[in-house]
């Protein structure tokens, strides 16, 4: 377990509080997603996909399954002026707390368009629905540049498996 | 069905990120099972996503961890409770798997710590122990060098051939002395200092000889050890004598500045 929590709770985390945006409350839910993989690790089914890809799954789900409780205001994404203020103190905080380095170096490589969605999809916490809403594109559309960008990225990142 | 259309709709990645409700999951499944291209590509989909994601982790802070672990730790006993229940073996299996290879883990990367410190003092001791070699080798290096020189002396000392010239300190030098072995057949001169006093930089011994009453330039050196190979001088030397002179030499001797002097014995 410690060596799933070393090797893991940094990009974990870093999912987590991206979607929720607060820190006591993000540390909060990587504790109960530590506590969920420890208490249902055998619900993990190799032949469905990679350990890591269970694990960010348990995580999303306990982070979007927060942001709809009480704790967090559902406005917090849809009021401009407190998502602008928010967003640049989490950039700022993010910038320093940040494990890996050259991020947006990485996501240079990308066009407009893929860098948009892979932003908001991971660096801003927002699911694939959410985005295709708020900005008014197709649930289609956002699918597919995702897939474009992980394309370009798979040779950015010197993915070769 | 179309593989690779079924892949560009992007379908796989929204699968890896948790974006599809359960009916579509569980069709995205069925595809994977029958389909090894698309278990391939989601393999792909899934390193990349990984990657990325660990390229943008943030570490939580410390007391995150130490707080979850005693959680965990509280949970334990009640963890070996129902590990005893042979009935639930399937859950208590996974758990027991989870317990043993996080041991092991741990067990592993206490001993990679371990080796990790280790590798890293013999690295350590291997350098110095290289450094040393090196010094070492430099050090015989010279003293066989030395030797060899030595060695080499002797012959010309030890050999009859070589006439030894004893040369006596003059009025200005009367301590010093220095011997000029001197081959007249192979018409070699070598020279050794027994004493005499040090020279500033700009200045250098020269050695004369005296042939047909005239000085004859047999080279210049400084005050070092050992046999000393000087110029070739022909031959009827009957006097040599050593001078001072500026650094390099001059055609003819200062004859004011000798140092020392003695006579060939004839024979």
């Amino acid at each position: 377990m410690e060596y799933l929590y070393d090797n893991y709770s940094g990009a974990l985390y870093g999912v987590i509080f991206r979607i929720l945006k607060k820190e006591e409350i993000a540390e909060e839910v990587l504790q109960d997603v530590f506590l969920k993989i420890w208490d249902r690790f055998e619900n993990y089914d190799a032949s469905k996909g990679k350990l890591f890809t269970w694990l960010l799954n348990v995580a999303r789900n306990q982070a979007i399954d927060k942001t709809r409780s009480k704790e967090i205001s559902k406005d917090q994404k849809t009021t401009p002026i407190e998502k602008v203020v928010s967003r640049i103190d989490n950039e700022e905080y993010i910038e320093q707390r940040i494990d890996g380095i050259g991020v947006n170096e990485i996501l240079k490589v990308l066009s407009a368009d893929q860098q948009f969605v892979v932003e908001y999809l991971y660096f801003k916490g927002y699911s694939q629905s959410e985005l295709a809403e708020e900005f008014d594109i197709p649930l289609g559309t956002v699918k597919t540049r995702l897939r474009l960008a992980m394309q370009q990225l798979r040779i950015t990142l010197g993915v070769t498996t | 069905m179309n593989i690779a259309e079924y892949i560009s709709s992007g379908i796989l990645e929204a699968y890896a990120f948790g974006e599809l409700g359960e009916q579509e999951r569980a069709v995205v499944e069925k595809n994977l099972a029958q389909y090894p291209e698309l278990r391939a590509e989601l393999q792909r989909v899934e390193e990349v996503q990984e990657v990325l994601l660990m390229q943008m982790a943030i570490v939580p802070r410390k007391a995150v961890k130490e707080n979850l672990f005693q959680k965990i730790d509280a949970q334990k006993p009640e963890t070996k409770v129902v590990l005893l229940q042979a009935d639930q073996s399937n859950s208590s299996f996974w758990k027991f798997a989870v317990a043993a290879s996080v041991t092991i883990a741990m067990v592993a990367s206490y001993f990679a710590y371990d080796y990790r410190g280790k590798w890293i003092n013999s690295q350590g001791q291997l350098t110095q122990l290289i450094a040393q070699n090196e010094r070492v080798a430099q050090d015989y290096n010279q003293v066989n060098q030395r030797l060899d020189k030595i060695e080499s002396d002797l012959k010309i000392v030890d050999n009859p051939d070589f006439k030894r010239v004893v040369m006596k300190g003059k009025e200005i030098a009367p301590e010093s002395m220095a011997y000029v072995y001197w081959n007249e057949s192979t018409k070699e001169v070598y020279l050794s200092i027994q004493n005499m006093r040090e020279l500033s930089k700009e200045n250098q011994y020269q050695l004369w000889a005296i042939v047909d009453g005239k000085p004859v330039d047999a080279g210049v050196f400084d005050n070092i050890a050992g046999l000393i190979k000087m110029k070739d001088i022909g031959n009827g030397a009957v006097v040599f004598a050593v001078t001072i002179e500026p650094r390099g030499g001059k055609p003819s001797p200062t004859m004011e500045t000798m140092q020392v002097a003695g006579e060939v014995v004839k024979g």
